[in-house]
């Protein structure tokens, strides 16, 4: 997992939610933190080095 | 003859072909039921009787002559209101669409119009195939026909609904993580979600350019194969279509079976985030064993983690929605569902490099589910839990931190992928599971698929409403 993947605690994540562009109320930015702190424990499963080879490619075929 | 509305679409094309039946009968019987019934479980936001009966007299005049465009002509079907329909309203079942109406048809539509079928209308959706259903949105909330208490799934909710109820013989969905097999399996309907890239986008809302497929629902996996031979095609207007070649799905959905290999995906649904509810479970083994009855050979298959394929497509959805909507979500938040407007406002905390991690993830899991499926035709796993939400049980606003979704790994691989009913519980909701082939191998898919309707009694229940 990388740095930006470790869950902010809320009072980091409503620094972070002042610069998304986004009007919240607090109600808003209590949902979105426990979303975004259970997105990031998910998250632990993606791998964290990728070979250059892992590059995805820019359109998707299920067929390649 | 017997109810015209409970007619597959293979058999009411059979009797327009030898004159027993016309399209105007057939129609005219589905806006009754639509009329009578509909009210109950609030599948249509929009029913267009006018120009379909317009469009019947049109597909009467010209089998009488003579003219027969294929297996859908003169065939009744609707449309997820995400659907773009020239001179008919297109809303997203969303207050930032409800007056929207487009000036031109998505490609899809044009399709299904080349192919004679008849359009009956606009049916309800979760909001813009990715929210739930809540108070806050201009259209009631589409209830499950088999007990109105619980959900019928999502989004393609109207489509599965309405298909289940007899209130058309084919509805177009949309699939992003589930959004055909879902409410199909809660509704005890057929769908297939085809391969990313086979049926074009073009003209339909989008949630995730990089997930996002169109795909039908009808009662039976061969009305899915015939709805679906009309659909298929390249768009140069839709990036991700592909050049294939013209396969005939109906008459792949009378193939045998005999000998061909399945994979069980069954540590997906018997892994460490749950199990199956016990009639899930039953079902599934009966189904499994239902196959080798039919002659084909069904063996456990080791697969990636089920989680592995929820996360991936979860954060890319997140992300490709955030940046679809990121406009409205800032200029006019309030138009949207409480639980719509959070799920599109969390994509603006997902940074690039998490998001490219994920479209890394989903290529390696697309090799690692290539290189499991060696030596095998099809993959079969449990299409859902157990029974849907109750409506009046308080909902997740993120659904994702919950089991993961059975359906995503499909999404996230591209591959085909069916759901087909397999029985009901002690609580008579339906039970399913899926069928998910090769990329581009619908037509293994609808052989298996419709082999198991055949041989089981599943088809011949309906909700009563």
């Amino acid at each position: 997992m990388t740095s930006s993947n470790k869950p902010p605690t809320l009072e980091e994540f409503r620094a972070r939610a002042a610069l998304t562009g986004l009007n919240l109320t607090e109600e808003d930015i209590g949902h979105l933190h426990k979303g975004y702190v259970g997105l990031v424990s998910l998250m632990e499963r993606i791998p964290e080095r990728w070979a250059w080879a892992a590059e995805p490619p820019h359109v998707f075929r299920a067929d390649e | 003859m017997t109810d015209l509305t409970t007619l597959s679409i293979a058999e009411a094309g059979r009797l327009m072909a030898s004159g027993e039946l016309t399209s105007t009968a057939l129609t005219e019987a589905f806006l009754a039921r639509i009329a009578a019934v509909d009210h109950k479980i609030a599948s249509y936001i929009t029913v267009t009787a006018d120009l379909a009966l317009t469009a019947t007299r049109q597909a009467d005049m010209e089998m009488k002559g003579g003219l027969r465009r294929g297996p859908l002509h003169g065939i009744p079907i609707a449309l997820k209101d995400i659907y773009e329909t020239a001179g008919v309203k297109t809303t997203g079942h969303s207050h930032l669409k409800v007056d929207y109406v487009p000036a031109i048809d998505a490609a899809s539509v044009r399709r299904l119009k080349e192919a004679g079928a008849i359009i009956l209308g606009k049916l309800g959706t979760h909001e813009f195939a990715n929210g739930a259903m809540t108070p806050d949105q201009p259209f009631p909330p589409v209830l499950n026909p088999w007990n109105p208490k619980y959900q019928p799934g999502g989004s393609s909710s109207g489509s599965g609904a309405a298909v289940a109820a007899a209130l058309c013989m084919g509805a177009m969905g949309s699939d992003t993580g589930g959004s055909i097999r879902n409410p199909a399996g809660y509704c005890a309907a057929a769908g297939i979600k085809p391969t990313y890239g086979l049926v074009s986008r073009c003209g339909i809302f989008p949630l995730a350019f990089s997930l996002d497929t169109a795909g039908p629902l009808a009662w039976t996996t061969e009305d899915c194969a015939l709805i679906l031979g009309a659909l298929a095609g390249y768009d140069p207007n839709d990036q991700a279509s592909a050049r294939t070649a013209i396969v005939d799905y109906g008459a792949a959905a009378r193939r045998p079976i005999k000998g061909m290999r399945i994979a069980l995906a069954r540590d997906w649904y018997e892994g460490p985030d749950g199990e199956l509810s016990p009639d899930m479970a039953k079902a599934m083994e009966d189904a499994v064993r239902v196959f080798r009855d039919l002659g084909a050979v069904v063996e456990e298959v080791a697969f990636p983690d089920v989680r592995d394929y929820h996360i991936c497509g979860r954060v890319i959805i997140t992300a490709e929605a955030h940046a679809i909507h990121r406009r409205d979500v800032i200029e006019r938040p309030e138009k949207f569902g409480y639980t719509t407007r959070r799920r599109f406002q969390l994509g603006a905390f997902i940074s690039a490099e998490q998001y490219i991690s994920a479209l890394r993830f989903r290529r390696k899991l697309h090799q690692d589910t290539h290189e499991a499926m060696r030596g095998y035709d099809l993959v079969m796993t449990a299409n859902h839990w157990g029974a849907p939400e109750i409506f009046e049980e308080p909902q997740q606003i993120f659904h994702f931190l919950g089991k993961p979704s059975l359906t995503m790994p499909f999404n996230v691989t591209g591959q085909p992928a069916a759901t087909v009913c397999c029985g009901f519980g002690a609580d008579g909701l339906p039970l399913a599971f899926q069928l998910a082939g090769r990329a581009f191998d619908e037509a293994s898919v609808f052989a298996a698929g419709a082999a198991y309707e055949r041989a089981t009694p599943w088809r011949q229940r309906r909700p009563a409403l």
